[in-house]
């Protein structure tokens, strides 16, 4: 049986930059693997150890510009195959940039159709940058597939998967009939850092970047693109406490938290 | 213009509610609010028009069931709670009818003639806007917007469940803890500075000498296991609002940090002068926490002539 996995170059938000009025550079800010997409795809890797089969990821760019972005997409990509996915497929086009969650949807559905069939296609529950958790789902129905979203654990057995769903006060165990579509966890398991040699791997992996015409499609309409971003300030005092020892930042921390009152003694 | 809100529990009635009042006074539009309980049974909610009802059922069937009285309706919003369940009820109900969905909606906003959405993203480092139109799907956190609870007592009526082809097949307890980190107004974050499970003896120690409580960044309660989910802060655990954060071997990525911000007072203690976590915070140590936090327990102890 053959994976998919949805991969997302996302907006790397631990280097989110800005000028100095405040508004967010989007340009700048670097694209890494979104968190949950790792776990996804050492999930798919994982069942293709029970099952046999290819994993194949796929991605569509969703920030711009395109020709600054093709490298950074593709070291993305290069990274889901040195975690153990065969060959990857990525659709990297302005005329969907800034791409929205319906857009990067129908996208990815196509670009998955034209690709081969899949008898599982697993993703992230949600994107470390947009966190909207409905693109496994609106995919799912764009396919015409079942779906089941937050999974801790999946068996897949006899033409079916037994999904675990991790909700807030119960664990909620679902099966549906292949071929289906599955967002993971982050707490399904622990993907391992790849090593030199599965990176240097990886660059011998098939990767292919199409256009959205070279799969088909018309340049579609967004149907909620945002219409403004803007950077949540933090202002704390950034006092870093000095001291010749131990002892007296100790005690120069706790003088500091009585005043604020927020320690009594 | 109809909205339906759906849920598992009263208190998402009331959510959604809350949204309808807020939305509506920000508008100018008269909302018409219509209710569906799956599970958990109906009770009297006022402010609805009517509240529909419907047994548990797998989240394909009960969006199967809004996507029907959708059409039956003519209902323009659907309100959902932000959480799992409701995440994926209304992403699939906004699939079949191909509508914007904004999850976890944290505000709304006005400039001009427009009304906007906003919603938090980069894991709490930025809001995104979006301007309100119909149909729009939106999931909504608790308590977030108040809602007042007066009019007219609300009809009920019955649905039938709608099957799809996902079965439960089991649901299963989770492990409950017993820490209310929302109300707690001192804490003292664990992170993965700490080598071992044992060595949070330190952390418990001193969040007893400052009445407080023991929090944690995602690693420690996810991947080690070592305390449990309900001391994990961040955006997929528990914000926290109280006077005192004291973050110990915390990194200070967003998707923690954030969770932290209508904290009074924040303290770092940190190795790494370099670490993001200082910028987040009010004070900063920067020292391996191994030799610090022995210390800064027995200058408190000296204080506190304990
Ligand atoms: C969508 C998404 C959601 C997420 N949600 C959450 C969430 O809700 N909550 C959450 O916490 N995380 C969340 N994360 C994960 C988050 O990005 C970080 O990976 C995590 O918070 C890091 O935890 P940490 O700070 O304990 O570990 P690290 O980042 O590894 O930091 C450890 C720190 O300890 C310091 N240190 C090491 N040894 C010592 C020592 N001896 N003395 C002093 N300091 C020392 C190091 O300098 C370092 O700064 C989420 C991620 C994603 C993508």
């Amino acid at each position: 049986m053959d994976i998919a996995v949805l991969v997302k170059a996302s907006l790397d938000v631990n280097m989110i930059k800005a000028d100095s009025e405040g508004r967010i550079l989007l340009d700048s800010i670097p694209l890494a693997i979104s968190e949950y997409d790792r776990n996804a795809v050492a999930e798919a890797v994982r069942i293709k150890g029970e099952l046999g089969g290819r994993v194949v990821a796929f991605s569509v760019l969703t920030w711009g510009p395109a020709d600054k972005r093709a490298k950074e997409i593709e070291n993305v990509m290069r990274e889901a195959l040195a975690l153990g996915a065969d060959e990857a497929h990525v659709v990297v086009d302005d005329a969907i940039l800034p791409s929205d969650v319906s857009v990067t949807a129908e996208t990815l559905s196509n670009l998955i159709k034209k690709t081969g069939d899949f008898g599982l296609i697993l993703a992230g529950e949600g994107s470390m940058d947009m966190m909207s958790a409905q693109l496994p789902v609106r995919i799912a129905y764009k396919l015409g597939y079942p779906v089941a979203t937050f999974a801790r654990k999946i068996d897949v057995i006899n033409g079916a998967v037994k999904v675990t769903r991790d909700l807030e006060d119960v664990l909620q165990v679902v099966e549906l009939p292949l071929p289906a579509v599955v967002s993971v966890t982050g707490e399904i398991n622990q993907p391992r850092l790849p090593t030199l040699l599965q990176i240097r791997k990886s660059f011998a992996k098939p990767y292919k970047a199409y256009t959205i015409s070279e799969i088909g499609m018309d340049t579609p309409e967004k149907l909620f693109p945002f219409d403004d971003i803007k950077l949540v300030t933090v202002s704390r005092k950034n006092m870093i406490i000095e001291g010749e020892n131990l002892e007296e930042i100790a005690e120069k921390l706790i003088d500091k938290l009585i005043e604020e009152g927020v320690v009594r003694v | 213009m109809k909205a339906l809100v759906i849920g598992n529990k009263t208190s998402h009635l009331v959510d959604g509610l809350g949204f309808i009042q807020a939305l509506s006074s920000e508008t100018g539009v008269s909302i018409e609010a219509y209710g569906l309980l799956y599970g958990g049974g109906a009770e009297e909610t006022k402010g609805f028009t009517k509240i529909f009802s419907m047994p548990e059922a797998s989240p394909e069937a009960v969006a199967n069931t809004v996507s029907k009285l959708i059409e039956k309706m003519t209902l323009e919003m659907v309100i959902a709670p932000a959480e799992k369940n409701g995440t994926e009820i209304l992403s699939r109900v906004a699939s079949v009818y191909d509508m914007p969905m904004i999850t976890e909606v944290s505000g709304i906003s006005k400039a001009g003639e427009n009304t906007y959405l906003e919603r938090a993203i980069m894991g709490g480092r930025a809001t995104a806007l979006y301007r309100f139109k119909t149909p729009m799907a939106v999931t909504v956190p608790a308590k977030k917007f108040k809602a007042s609870e007066s009019g007219a007592t609300p009809e009920f009526e019955e649905l039938q469940v709608i099957d799809g082809v996902t079965k439960v097949v089991e649901v299963l307890p989770k492990e409950k803890g017993a820490v209310d980190l929302e109300a707690a107004d001192v804490i003292v974050g664990v992170g993965r500075g700490f080598k071992a499970k044992d060595d949070l003896a330190m952390a418990f120690e001193l969040a007893e000498l400052l009445d407080g409580e023991v929090g944690c960044s995602r690693p420690v309660a996810a991947d080690f296991k070592w305390l449990g989910e309900d001391r994990w802060i961040g955006i997929s655990g528990k914000k926290i609002r109280g006077k005192l954060y004291i973050a110990v071997g915390i990194s200070g990525a967003p998707q923690h940090i954030m969770a932290a911000s209508d904290t009074k007072v924040i303290v770092a203690v940190n190795k790494d002068k370099n670490a993001p976590i200082f910028t987040f915070s009010d004070y900063g140590v920067v020292a391996d926490l191994y030799q610090f936090l022995p210390v800064f327990i027995k200058k408190l102890k000296e204080k506190k002539g304990v």
